[in-house]
């Protein structure tokens, strides 16, 4: 048994958990408290990833370096499209991020000369902290360790008075604004630390699969994040940890059925997509609390 | 470089205009078609519907089944496009809208993203993710008009557009049923104390978006190619028109269509004083408009009055 859980296959599978996990539970603060339907979340995702995988390609950085550096550029972009975007109604939200996603990944492929393209960036090093980190073994404690810190970071968010009134926005805008909050500018804030925690995982993405190209940070990408964070309950904090490891789970058996792997692809997004609507469907008088119009 | 050279450099940029003015009728046309749908819909529901493009991309494939696989003669093809599209469009709004209209507004927007990645894995999987054609030859010669190349395809989307937007706008301010569309857009509740039978109305209508949507997908079908992952691009760019025309208007639906295409072609085509973009930015420059507009204008370039935003 324990064999089986140290062997490389499991390892695999932790790391990624750990991945999604940040990025799920970074994406349940604007989409599960805010009730934002952020869809620019892979965006923020994907400029981590690039940054960190840039910055330790061409300019060899430390990992530190590169962490901060994916935290920051996705944290400041994002406040600029939360500049233009937050003042508007749900429809428009929606419209406008889906619209910088398009962008985003349009960069990806078409600004050659800094990410290659298509082709993606080849050979990140993993970083150097004196373990040997190209052991996926040492890499998963790594990358739990970041994971645990960002969760504690977004719980406080999440739990504190801070997420009580980015809920108390969404739930019930007039009266949180009556007692003086301000909703736009808590919106941004929550928008901001959402969008640099899925750079952090965006980082710990490059590191861990060595190769990115534009096709992880795709649309797909996003409604698969989206479903981890509906299939355990907008807003729940342990519900979205749960989700986030039986839904990487889920499609693994799919891996053991000798199918063509033309099909691999299309049946785990629509495995994802129905379970998304399925969720949707049977939960849909209780998954959002509260009504957003009074 | 003194000013006769800059004037000759000039001329040779506008040496190209007319042709980007003739693809940019096309591309807008296409666009038009496709989002026109979605603007009519947003009207009477008020609910976004994230698998727009992708249901034209659906449309687009079923008629591939029928004419290109099982190579139908074109008339009964597009008769038997509409039924089953017409059919999938009432499932649409029936299982993936309806029910969750009055819950919660961000609930319709969830089913109908999921919607869309059902469809484009269900294409993907009986149709390949391949590129795929409806080309049977014969509509790709071009005729050369002064200078200007255009395929008889191209000629034919056009004019499909010039025909059907006229006979839309007929319906929408002259008839009765068109009046009835236009109170359940200004109000649904005023409406239905008038005694308009909205369900089968709105119904009608969505019905009549995707119609309009799987029009647009077969005429790309015919221009260029067909693929799985066409729905997303065509979603944001009906979206970008539509944005660009303010929200649940048809005519600045068409207009905002118009102006994209006019922004695609122009920024990629245009030599700027020996400096081109490539051509994959073509789509960001669309997306880029959305942003620009929700930041200067939010209600549209030919919105009025500001809704509550």
């Amino acid at each position: 048994m324990l064999a089986f859980l140290s062997s490389e296959y499991v390892v695999h599978l932790l790391i990624l958990i750990g991945i999604y996990v940040l990025l799920a539970q970074s994406l349940n603060v604007t989409f599960g408290l805010g009730q934002l339907f952020n869809l620019a979340h892979v965006a923020a995702y994907g400029i981590g990833a690039y940054t960190t995988a840039l910055l330790a390609t061409d300019w060899s950085a430390g990992m530190v370096l590169c962490m901060t550096a994916s935290v920051l550029i996705s944290g400041v972009l994002s406040l600029a499209l939360g500049l233009i975007a937050m003042r508007l109604t749900a429809d428009y939200f929606a419209i406008a991020t889906i619209a910088c996603t398009a962008i985003v990944s349009s960069l990806f492929i078409n600004w050659k000369s800094l990410t290659r393209g298509v082709l993606g960036i080849p050979g990140i090093p993993r970083p150097e902290l004196g373990f040997d980190m190209y052991d996926n073994y040492n890499f998963l404690w790594l990358t739990w360790s970041v994971v645990l810190g960002g969760q504690v970071l977004l719980y406080i968010v999440q739990r504190g008075r801070f997420g009580r009134s980015l809920r108390a926005i969404a739930e019930h805008e007039k009266a949180a604004l009556a007692v003086g909050r301000n909703a736009v500018s808590i919106r941004n804030v929550a928008f901001v630390l959402s969008s640099a925690a899925a750079g952090l995982s965006g980082s710990l993405f490059a590191y861990y699969i060595n190769y990115i190209d534009p096709s992880s940070f795709t649309l797909t990408e996003m409604i698969f994040v989206l479903t981890i964070v509906v299939v355990g309950r907008p807003g729940s904090f342990y519900g979205v940890i749960g989700a986030s490891f039986f839904l990487v789970l889920l499609p693994e058996p799919l891996r053991f059925i000798d199918l063509p792997s033309q099909y691999l692809g299309p049946l785990r997004q629509l495995l994802h997509a129905c379970i998304l609507f399925g969720v949707v469907w049977v939960k849909r008088a209780s998954l959002f609390p509260s009504q957003r119009r009074v | 470089m003194d000013i006769f050279h800059v004037a000759v450099k000039l001329g040779d940029m506008l040496d190209i205009v007319p042709q980007l003015f003739v693809n940019s009728l096309v591309t807008g046309g296409i666009y038009a078609l496709a989002s026109s749908g979605l603007a009519l819909s947003f009207g009477v529901l008020k609910i976004l519907n994230f698998a727009h493009g992708h249901l034209m991309m659906l449309g687009a494939y079923i008629f591939l089944l029928f004419y290109g696989i099982l190579e139908w003669h074109i008339a009964p093809a597009s008769g038997a496009t509409m039924v089953v599209m017409a059919v999938i469009a009432l499932v649409t709004i029936k299982v993936f809208v309806s029910p969750f209209a009055k819950i919660n507004p961000l609930l319709p927007l969830i089913t109908t993203i999921a919607l869309s990645s059902i469809l484009e894995a269900l294409v993907s999987i009986f149709f390949g993710v391949n590129v795929k054609s409806l080309s049977r030859g014969g509509f790709y010669e071009s005729i050369n008009i002064y200078g200007v190349y255009i395929t008889h395809i191209q000629i034919i989307i056009i004019a499909t557009a010039a025909l059907v937007f006229p006979i839309l706008a007929l319906i929408i301010h002259k008839s009765p049923l068109g009046r009835a569309i236009t109170a359940l857009t200004e109000s649904r509740e005023v409406a239905g104390a008038l005694g308009i039978r909205d369900k089968w109305i709105v119904r009608g209508v969505f019905i009549v978006g995707v119609l309009l949507a799987t029009l647009a997908g077969v005429l790309v079908g015919f221009e260029t190619n067909l693929q799985p992952t066409m729905g997303n691009s065509y979603s944001v760019k009906a979206f970008a028109a539509i944005i660009l025309g303010g929200l649940g208007s048809v005519g600045g639906a068409i207009g905002g269509s118009l102006i994209l295409g006019f922004i695609e072609n122009f920024c990629i085509g245009m030599d700027f004083w020996g400096y081109s973009l490539p051509a994959g930015y073509k789509d960001a420059f669309g997306f880029l408009s959305i942003l620009l507009v929700l930041l200067i204008r939010p209600q549209g370039l030919f919105g009025k009055s500001s809704r509550r935003i």
